[in-house]
């Protein structure tokens, strides 16, 4: 699929000028109402969130928690990573999430990347998979208003730890 | 002239002139101390020391020490011309332009005082006296360019042409064949176009032809030169090398509008209304392809073809328009087309081919007869146009379902949210249009066109306090009032004085209608500087026509709903004048003891927060005078900043005259200069200028039910007045009399019988029959028969567009008078009643009338509450547990 003429998709990040978009997206992305703590990772994420306009219409993001390990490691968590329902299919959420994982890859202290997941997601899984993420955990009952409650723990390490693991 | 100084104190005067000059003010203020030490009443001295006074902010002290130094020194020309210089500082050129001439008898050649003089008078327009200082100047020093061309100006100005064009031949003339050296060529093509535009002025077309051939090589600007050929060749019907010109424009620019029409016209296809017969568009229509060939990129020879193209051609050319723009995204289509909507026809159309493009991308994913898909955002481009769209046909349900889809579609498309403000704003809810325009704002801080917008949604709806938080988001130093005022921003300035007006507050909206005045002045006046540097820099043609623009300046939409609003207030003033501070203690007087106490001590606490504020502010004031001294004038306090002064005004009515005087001489041909004029006069009991209005209105539009109001109200007045007693009075009477028969509604006919006519014209339209009703009234006769009037109304269908429904005659505007008719002029709250529960089944949006759908409908505001804009989960534990479940399940590549 996709359009026959090609269209540009540019990434651009959030700041608290256009912090809206993103909430706007949240709003018909997910069935949760994010509260201001996520914002504020989000705009202390710097250049781990992103959002993504196609032909300078907004569509989607990615926005990330950085974790602070000790010894100054940094684990990148996933927060949310959504395009909107028009405009799938276009590469759009790939591009989002190689642009984290680009970045990742530049930034000698990130040894891991991770995400929740609910267990009957399968396309999001096999998304994920495409990338060198795996399944390494499974918290039973971890939401309360879905069914299944259950997540998995999808992951990625890059870096010095995969070569540990 | 005084005693002359001797030599110590002469030079020492010679060092304040050119202390002066070089602005160190100290110095000078010690040099004129120090000679007046010995002669105290040395004139010329004094009037230096006050000049420079005048200069460090002493402005009293100046103009005291400069009308002594005259007292002391009648004849002295410096004396006269520093007089001159003090009150040109204020912007007093009328008593300038009188000390000059004082000074001239006494020094009749002094070059200094003749050029500003000529200043002043170019400024004053008094362009004979502009002539004849020029004139003089020339005579004086014929070696200065500056000298030659300042003449020719002035003779231009003052309506002789010819004679500039003679002046300017002559200074030519004085030049050398190798004129003009490399660093004047622009300065002397300039003067060269400005000479030809003058030929042309002057109706010697074949002259001018000749000239500009002939100065081709020392004409710099080529652009320039090639537009006033090419419209010289069309004056002068040289129409095959007028085409060629214009086809070589085009090469250069082919967006210039204008260019276009040039060519139309030298291949004979042009018409000033845009009427052409069919044979006259199928050229057009040839024409136009074959140079869309030529100029692939160009916009305007895709879209000027929508102007005249008719029927299946022009349904064709709409459609080729308009894919491409809907696939890339174009937010400001529907403006670029919306003057084709003129034309019912054409809207027709043009609703039928989007609803076309609608239908296929929906269904096939793509334009009808096109196998490839269209990006996803065509949809959401197209589902805003038909918004719009609908919006323009009067159909708010329509284009809000349009908009809410094409929301739903993508939610982060700013303009979208804009548009569904404009919409609801249409429809009459001005709560929701503002709601939604902040909603648009938020989207982003950074943009101060969505700011902007949102803050005149905010006044629409009469949220001022609200309005100006928002608007001092985008103002430097968070001083908004000022600031908006520096920037002059008078559509701000407009709104918020309107919105004042609205809501009964008449002294801030005074204040508002009179910044933006004041604003026009400030205009008027920032031209002083270009007299002499257009001059110098031979700017010529760009002098003359900012000259013009001055002149017609007034004659701006802006000033005029400034003057309208600030008349409108006096009025409302002479009416009602405000309460004098004992009708104040009355009415407190009347409130049970704890309100009482309640209001003084609100009262007590908000003026001494202005007095602290206040205080604030002119410490600010005073220590930014101290520290930069001469450089920045810090601005006063505002001592009025709520307009309340300027409603203790004695005489409203000589107010409104002022900015009366200047509509009846800017806006002439508009209704409302004289309806006001009208209204205005007869409160001042002017019979014979408020006649002069009526006369006015019946030039105008003797058929506008304000003009007939006012014409029945006039006579029915004049008729019930008393016996004329002073032969004053005999002779308005007998002019009234005489006039009357001017006017042909009235023409054999009692003012009834003139009503009744009237009704018989115009009895389909509601505003029509509202003043015919009001006269009845007026007149006499039963009341009952003239809400009746009213109420019979018709509201036919004027545009029906099957299942989308209807749109009607009536205007919400007209309705909304109406109802203050009847509420305020027949003083019937039970017809107010029945009118507005009528009204709010035409205009379900309308917050004035409750309708159903608008923001103060009961229903609604239950509704709001129970839906919380975002989201459904309200909360959640943990942030961010819940993710990616729906976004990610169609994300599978």
């Amino acid at each position: 699929m996709g359009a026959g003429r090609a269209a540009s998709i540019s990434l651009d990040g959030v700041r608290d000028k256009n912090l809206m978009q993103l909430k706007k997206l949240n709003s018909v992305l997910f069935p949760v109402r994010y509260n201001e703590k996520y914002y504020a990772d989000v705009l202390a994420s710097g250049e781990f969130t992103k959002l993504a306009y196609y032909s300078d219409i907004c569509v989607g993001s990615i926005a990330c928690r950085l974790e602070k390990k000790e010894g100054g490691a940094v684990r990148v968590y996933i927060m949310t990573l959504g395009v909107l329902a028009p405009y799938r299919g276009l590469g759009i959420g790939t591009k989002l999430l190689e642009h984290v994982l680009d970045l990742s890859s530049k930034q000698s202290n990130i040894g891991e990347i991770y995400l929740h997941v609910q267990t009957n997601n399968e396309d999001a899984i096999n998304f994920y998979k495409k990338f060198g993420f795996e399944i390494t955990e499974t918290i039973q009952n971890y939401y309360t208003n879905i069914t299944p409650p259950d997540c998995y723990v999808v992951t990625k390490y890059i870096g010095q730890s995969e070569l540990k693991k | 002239m005084g005693a002359p100084l001797p030599p110590k104190e002469a030079n020492l005067f010679k060092l304040i002139v050119k202390s002066y000059e070089t602005k160190q003010y100290k110095k000078g203020l010690k040099a004129a101390d120090a000679i007046l030490k010995k002669f105290p009443d040395h004139g010329e001295t004094l009037s230096m020391r006050g000049l420079t006074l005048n200069c460090m902010d002493r402005k009293p002290e100046a103009y005291e020490l400069v009308r002594l130094g005259l007292k002391n020194d009648l004849k002295s020309h410096v004396c006269w011309h520093v007089y001159g210089l003090l009150y040109r500082s204020d912007r007093e050129y009328r008593e300038a332009i009188k000390c000059y001439r004082n000074a001239l008898r006494i020094d009749p050649d002094n070059i200094e005082i003749l050029r500003d003089l000529s200043l002043l008078q170019a400024q004053m327009r008094d362009l004979a006296g502009f002539v004849e200082t020029r004139q003089q100047l020339l005579s004086l020093k014929p070696s200065h360019r500056m000298n030659w061309i300042g003449f020719a100006v002035s003779q231009h100005l003052n309506s002789n042409a010819s004679k500039a064009i003679d002046i300017l031949e002559a200074y030519e003339g004085t030049l050398e064949e190798d004129y003009p050296p490399d660093n004047e060529r622009c300065e002397h093509g300039e003067m060269l176009l400005y000479k030809i535009s003058l030929l042309e002025e002057c109706g010697l077309l074949e002259k001018a032809i000749l000239e500009l051939h002939k100065k081709e090589s020392k004409i710099v600007d080529k652009l320039s030169y090639k537009e006033v050929e090419a419209s010289l060749l069309v004056k002068l019907n040289r129409l095959h090398g007028g085409e060629k010109l214009y086809r070589v424009l085009l090469s250069m620019n082919p967006d210039n509008y204008r260019y276009y029409e040039g060519l139309q016209k030298c291949v004979g296809l042009y018409s000033q209304n845009g009427q052409y017969s069919s044979d006259e568009i199928d050229q057009l229509d040839s024409l136009y392809k074959s140079l869309g060939q030529q100029y692939t990129w160009s916009s305007a020879v895709k879209r000027i073809p929508l102007d005249f193209l008719e029927d299946v051609k022009f349904q064709n050319a709409a459609d080729n328009y308009i894919r491409p723009l809907l696939t890339k995204g174009v937010p400001s289509l529907f403006s670029d087309l919306s003057p084709l909507y003129d034309h019912p026809s054409k809207a027709d159309i043009l609703e039928k081919l989007l609803l076309d493009l609608e239908e296929s991308i929906k269904t096939t994913g793509g334009y009808p007869g096109r196998s490839d898909k269209e990006p996803p955002s065509t949809l959401m481009w197209t589902l805003f146009y038909l918004a719009q769209h609908y919006d323009r046909r009067g159909l708010y349900d329509v284009a809000l379902a349009k908009i809410d889809e094409a929301l739903q579609h993508t939610p982060t498309v700013i303009d979208l949210y804009s548009v569904k403000s404009k919409i609801l704003k249409h429809g009459g809810d001005f709560t929701a249009a503002a709601e939604m325009a902040d909603e648009a704002r938020c989207m982003d801080l950074a943009d101060r066109y969505v700011n902007s917008q949102c803050v005149k949604r905010m006044l629409q709806a009469d949220q001022v306090p609200l309005a100006e938080k928002t608007a001092v988001l985008f103002t430097k130093d968070g001083d908004q009032h000022n600031n908006l005022h520096d920037m002059q921003c008078m559509w701000y300035e407009l709104a918020c004085g309107e919105s004042y007006f609205r809501q009964g507050d008449l002294g801030r909206a005074l204040k508002k209608f009179l910044a933006v005045e004041k604003h026009y002045a400030d205009i008027t006046e920032d031209q002083f500087d270009f007299h002499s540097y257009c001059l110098r820099k031979m700017t010529l043609r760009s002098y003359i026509e900012m000259l013009r623009f001055q002149d017609r300046l007034h004659a701006q939409d802006y000033f005029r709903k400034a003057a309208v609003g600030a008349i409108k207030c006096y009025i409302k003033l002479y009416d009602s004048p405000s309460k004098s501070s004992t009708e104040e203690e009355d009415e407190l007087a009347k409130l049970p003891a704890s309100q009482k106490k309640k209001l003084r001590q609100k009262q007590r606490k908000a003026e001494a927060r202005a007095k602290k504020e206040a205080e604030v502010k002119s410490e600010e004031a005073n220590v930014g005078g101290v520290s930069k001294p001469g450089k920045r004038q810090v601005k006063p306090v505002d001592p009025d900043p709520h307009g309340e002064k300027l409603l203790q005004t004695e005489d409203p009515l000589m107010e409104a005259g002022k900015y009366l005087k200047l509509l009846q001489k800017h806006s002439s041909d508009f209704l409302e200069t004289h309806l006001l004029s009208f209204e205005v006069n007869m409160r001042k009991k002017k019979i014979l200028l408020a006649l002069q209005a009526l006369k006015q209105l019946q030039r105008l539009d003797p058929g506008n039910p304000d003009a007939h109001r006012s014409l029945l109200k006039f006579f029915h007045k004049v008729a019930s007045m008393p016996a004329p007693a002073t032969d004053g009075e005999k002779l308005i009477s007998e002019v009234v009399e005489a006039e009357r028969p001017t006017f042909s509604h009235l023409l054999g006919k009692s003012l009834m019988e003139a009503n009744t006519v009237f009704l018989e014209q115009h009895k389909d339209s509601l505003l029509h029959r509202a003043a015919v009703a009001e006269m009845i009234y007026c007149l006499g006769q039963n009341k009952g028969d003239a809400v009746k009037l009213i109420e019979e109304s018709p509201n036919n269908v004027v545009y029906s567009n099957g299942s989308h429904g209807s749109v009607r005659e009536w205007k919400l505007k007209d309705c909304v008078a109406v109802h203050k008719i009847l509420g305020t002029v027949f003083n019937d709250n039970d017809a107010a009643t029945r009118w507005k529960i009528r009204c709010a089944e035409y205009f379900p949006y309308s917050t004035y009338f409750e309708g159903q759908r608008s923001s103060t409908h009961a229903s609604k505001k239950d509704s709001k509450q129970t839906h919380p804009e975002n989201g459904s989960i309200e909360s959640h534990p943990s942030n961010a547990k819940i993710e990616n479940t729906k976004a990610l399940k169609d994300l599978a590549i």
